[in-house]
């Protein structure tokens, strides 16, 4: 067995280690986000500000990473989370994971921080230490062109060197761009961490791996959702499906629907301004938008900064929603928390609270707003601080659309209330990923699990947030699994008696999701129809990895962060909402359009094996394998 | 085993511009060396080196052979997913993936876009992760070079 190695790196005393991982911690937690909440637990002290010289931030990999198998370039980032005070993980596709394991490491530890600007190397196993005064102040952009080209990189833009609290970090033009940790690079003086190197990474079962590589490329192509939708449209997409079942937000969430969506739909997009279509290296589905700005082809906006920088915003100006992905993306900062700031910053406007200069139905100036954001300039400097420190300056904290601080996702949960379910428990905070993404499964998909219904919801959420865990864990891309969804569906459509009949169905399925939860043990097959990643992983790990274990492994990464953000003072409470969602209906004439938070919360604790105060109880902990994390 | 430069070295250079994996390092006029960390044993060096100064693993002196004698990647292109890993490991920047004929077509493939900076390494057929690249020596110049089928 090929255990990963880490190396430990100190930035203040400029020594570093290595630190391989043990047998036990890697057949437990695999690697990934699961790996990186250990360890956080582990080496970290409680109650540390994710600013400090001791904060410690994990840049690990997957054990698909760099294998081949289908999009597997998704690497993680796990840190202190700058907006919630909880754990921050962040996922990128860039090129910097499958260097990084070329180079000889599975991941990197790193704390202290330098004395001035530095670039972390990691070259053929070796680690140094380089100073990178000379890019300080370059955009995520510029700073990449400046590096030789064939290094992996991932780097920082000004966002992250002047500590906006949602600032992200980029690899080619991958960003990690969720829960500013961005920022804590910032804090350490760290502006970029480049790999290279030859070493082969290692697959325990070859010649069977590449035999069922091709099957699975071979699915992915068939199915409609990752051969089709997603290379046609991207996650765009999904602009027009929201719209049409009210759940794409609008105006700070004031709203489920927007009159002009189709004019910064995925259809439109693709239409007028798609050049071509591209991906992630390694991914055939390659759902990634090439668009045009002037003579230059850049990344083209994914679904929630369409829906953020579009009708969130009371405006449908499709290629200002390009410019603004592209100025987001260099200056580093995270699109889908920078956006809801802004839309947040206009209805302080529009109540007369708080004047910041924008407004509903204006991007005209966003783009300069944006460049005061991230350097932090005047007024500007408090929008860098994210919609939760605005609403508890300014008032406005029943619309400041987060949960623990972190902005929500351009889905309206009041229409698709598992998604609301997902957001108030996600583990990083307000993210539709964290989530569960039952949106998909209620609103923007095939399927729609009525959308207002509580019934079955908790277990679901659970399901899907444990298998989106542990496909992340993996080093997989989740719309490697949205093949869940069966193909039959695709071929019936959305709206053929069988396809609604199992919508309204599915809401009697909690039970059996239940109790497949509680089969874990006996699912001891492996399925390209359920989690292909799961075989993936026993082929290149050698670990017994199957449909339960991996199951399982999902729901030890929750667990793991969920202990995490409970040692930092989180609570049951922070698995809330604001009160826009709970309390107000979407429409007036539907009282039911809100999410009930009291019905859907005690459920989902229950499934999850938690107390009623959401901690984990001792026998859930003992039955995944880490009884040792468990407190009374 | 990693390949060696002999003292037969002048330090023209060739190598360590042509190495798909910035391996050789050296000053110009001063004999060069290989990373051994870093090789990948893929022959490039050896094929361009107008002294013959390279040995394989196993010590043994490898000839230069003419660019047309150079091995090129074949690719099926039916076949190809267009997953860009050997985008990725190509670090001479000989392989594309295709344009789309039309707006939104997604039948695209990778492709040999610049076959003149192609060295020959057979990275991208290592890295295919469908097996569907085969390095092969292009058939005319077989015969240019004197070699019968």
């Amino acid at each position: 067995m090929n255990l990963p190695l880490y190396a430990k790196i100190d930035l203040t005393t400029g020594k570093t280690e290595s630190y391989p991982i043990s047998e036990a911690y890697f057949r437990t937690y695999v690697g990934g986000k699961a790996l990186a909440a250990r360890l956080l637990l582990d080496l970290t002290p409680a109650g540390l500000d994710p600013f400090s010289s001791e904060s410690t931030v994990i840049v690990n990999t997957g054990p698909l990473n760099g294998t081949g198998a289908p999009s597997t370039s998704r690497f993680n980032i796990s840190s202190k989370n700058v907006l919630t005070g909880g754990i921050a993980s962040s996922n990128c596709g860039g090129t910097f994971g499958v260097m990084l394991r070329r180079a000889g490491y599975e991941g990197l530890i790193i704390t202290g921080k330098a004395e001035k600007p530095c670039r972390i190397d990691v070259t053929d196993g070796e680690i140094a230490l380089l100073d990178a005064t000379g890019l300080w102040g370059l955009d995520a952009e510029k700073t990449q062109e400046e590096l030789p080209a064939h290094l992996g990189k991932l780097v920082i833009g000004p966002g992250g060197e002047n500590l906006v609290s949602y600032a992200g970090l980029a690899s080619g033009e991958r960003m990690a761009g969720r829960c500013g940790i961005g920022a804590v690079f910032g804090s350490k003086n760290i502006k970029a961490v480049t790999a290279y190197g030859t070493r082969r990474i290692p697959v325990e079962k070859p010649e069977e791996f590449s035999r069922f590589v091709k099957k699975w490329v071979r699915f992915l192509k068939k199915h409609t959702m990752t051969g089709d939708s997603l290379p046609h449209y991207g996650s765009a997409g999904l602009v027009n499906k929201a719209n049409a079942s009210h759940a794409l937000p609008t105006k700070n969430f004031q709203k489920g629907t927007y009159e002009f969506a189709d004019d910064v739909s995925g259809e439109t997009l693709a239409e007028t301004r798609l050049t071509r279509n591209s991906g992630c290296v390694s991914c055939p589905i390659r759902c990634e938008r090439r668009v045009m700005i002037g003579d230059k082809e850049v990344k083209g906006p994914e679904y929630e900064t369409l829906g953020f920088f579009g009708p969130n915003m009371g405006a449908h100006d499709l290629d200002a929603i390009i410019r603004l992905n592209y100025v987001c993306d260099i200056l580093g900062l995270d699109t889908i928390s920078a956006a809801a700031t802004i839309a947040f910053a206009m209805e302080l406007n529009e109540r007369g609270i708080k004047d910041f200069g924008v407004k509903f139905g204006d991007v005209s100036n966003l783009e300069e707003i944006l460049n005061r954001i991230a350097r932090r300039e005047g007024e500007c400097s408090e929008l860098a601080n994210g919609s939760k420190w605005l609403s508890e300056k300014y008032g406005g904290q029943d619309y400041a659309m987060h949960a623990k601080g972190l902005e929500m996702a351009s889905y309206e949960p009041r229409r698709s209330v598992g998604m609301g379910l997902g957001y108030a428990t996600s583990n990083r905070g307000g993210c539709h990923l964290g989530g569960g993404y039952m949106a998909l499964l209620e609103s923007v998909g095939v399927l729609s699990i009525s959308p207002q219904d509580t019934r079955a919801k908790a277990e679901w959420t659970v399901f899907l947030q444990d298998a989106l865990e542990a496909i992340s864990t993996a080093g997989s891309c989740l719309f490697s699994g949205q093949t869940f969804v069966p193909q039959i569906l695709f071929n019936l459509g959305p709206n053929h008696p069988i396809t609604r009949f199992m919508g309204k169905a599915a809401v009697f399925t909690g039970p059996v999701v239940r109790l497949l939860l509680a089969m874990r043990p006996l699912l001891r097959f492996n399925t390209l129809l359920l989690m292909p990643h799961a075989e993936a992983l026993r082929l290149v790990t050698g670990i017994p990895m199957y449909t339960g274990s991996f199951l399982d492994l999902g729901d030890r990464a929750y667990n793991a962060e969920r202990l995490y953000n409970l040692r930092e003072g989180l609570t049951g409470k922070d698995d809330a909402l604001p009160r826009r969602l709970t309390d107000v209906p979407q429409d007036e004439s539907k009282k039911n359009t809100v999410v009930r938070m009291d019905k859907l919360l005690p459920r989902y604790y229950k499934t999850r094996g938690w107390d009623k105060d959401g901690k984990p109880r001792q026998r859930t902990l003992k039955r995944l394998e880490m009884a040792d994390l468990w407190q009374a | 085993m990693a390949y060696f430069i002999t003292d037969a070295c002048t330090g023209c250079t060739v190598c360590a511009k042509l190495c798909p994996v910035c391996a050789v390092s050296g000053e110009r006029g001063q004999r060069h060396v290989i990373n051994e960390k870093r090789c990948v044993e893929c022959g490039v060096c050896a094929n361009a080196c107008s002294q013959e100064g390279i040995t394989d693993g196993e010590g043994r002196v490898l000839r230069k052979k003419s660019r047309a004698q150079w091995p090129k990647p074949v690719i099926k292109k039916e076949e190809c997913s267009a997953c860009q890993m050997c985008v990725h490991i190509c670090t001479a920047g000989a392989i594309s993936i295709s344009l789309p004929d039309t707006r939104g077509s997604l039948n695209v493939f990778a492709e040999i876009r610049e076959p003149k900076k192609c060295v020959g390494c057979g990275l991208c057929a290592d890295a295919c992760p469908l097996g569907i690249i085969t390095m092969e020596v292009p058939a005319a110049d077989v015969t240019k070079g004197g070699v019968s089928s």
